[in-house]
């Protein structure tokens, strides 16, 4: 199953501004697993992140505490069977690879949070949700859930969704991101 | 718009929960006659006034939490608090 090839439900590329400060780019080919544990299990204590907060592993994996006894673990694409393996089964815990069923997008730059402020009915003040916090509510009106994964001491979000709301959802946050000064293909219009 | 506390994910605006209803003591499921399951099921008090609730945080924690709500004034309390 593992070979399965990814299939994104974004047709885009990259998109960015031309300085570069804010861009927008579908990241739903990246592994992500989802565990269900009991705290008290051995891959509730191996997870070591509480509810609502974030961290990453030596290997690169980024390990979310995405609900109450709920993780899930983003990681590079093609890594689904050795993290699925690599967690502790003992006890009442669900290990699933969810990749090929979420779509996945990251939005960096100093104007992510002007773009997320419009689409989103989360307060992304630092003191809310800073870096490594991990959050879900509305996106354009889709659930998602969304972690703030700093890169390079820049703003950076993962924001992930049901796969079949992921060519919608692309496109509402790059019609979002418009006004920042990101050039939107024809193709992805949502007027 | 109504702020229901939920006590995973702090205030959430009303349309990220989902109002799952009164609490209603479920009837022994051995011994419970027709209408008694009828009256679990479908009859509600709906009172102007306080009532517990159970809500649903469908866009966050995704668990069920208990609350006291004025439907009158849409206040909020905690039901270990009233």
């Amino acid at each position: 199953m593992y070979d399965l090839e990814f299939l994104s439900p974004v047709s885009s590329g990259p998109l960015s501004t031309p300085d570069g400060g804010l861009s927008l780019e579908d990241a739903s080919a990246s592994t992500k697993v989802l565990v269900r544990a009991a705290r008290n299990t051995a891959a509730g204590a191996h997870l070591k992140v509480t509810y609502g907060r974030s961290r990453h592993r030596r290997d690169g994996t980024l390990i979310c505490g995405s609900r109450p006894g709920e993780w899930t673990l983003l990681a590079d694409p093609g890594r689904g069977a050795e993290l699925v393996a690599s967690l502790p089964d003992e006890g009442f815990v669900s290990v699933v690879d969810i990749t090929h069923g979420r779509a996945m997008f990251r939005l960096s730059g100093a104007d992510s949070i002007g773009v997320l402020a419009k689409v989103c009915n989360i307060d992304l003040a630092d003191d809310m949700t800073p870096d490594g916090a991990v959050f879900s509510g509305s996106v354009a009106k889709v659930t998602c859930d969304l972690v703030r994964d700093d890169r390079d001491a820049g703003r950076s979000y993962l924001i992930s969704c049901e796969r079949s709301f992921g060519g919608y959802l692309f496109a509402a946050m790059a019609d979002a991101c418009a006004e920042f000064g990101i050039n939107v293909p024809a193709g992805l219009s949502v007027h | 718009m109504i702020v229901v506390p939920c006590p995973n994910c702090g205030p959430r605006n009303s349309s990220d929960l989902r109002n799952a209803g009164e609490v209603v003591p479920r009837p022994d499921p051995q011994t419970a006659s027709l209408h008694e399951w009828r009256s679990y099921l479908y009859l509600r008090e709906n009172p102007a006034g306080w009532v517990t609730e159970t809500w649903y945080c469908r866009s966050g924690c995704r668990r069920y939490f208990t609350i006291e709500r004025n439907t009158a004034t849409n206040e909020i309390r905690d039901p270990g608090n009233s």
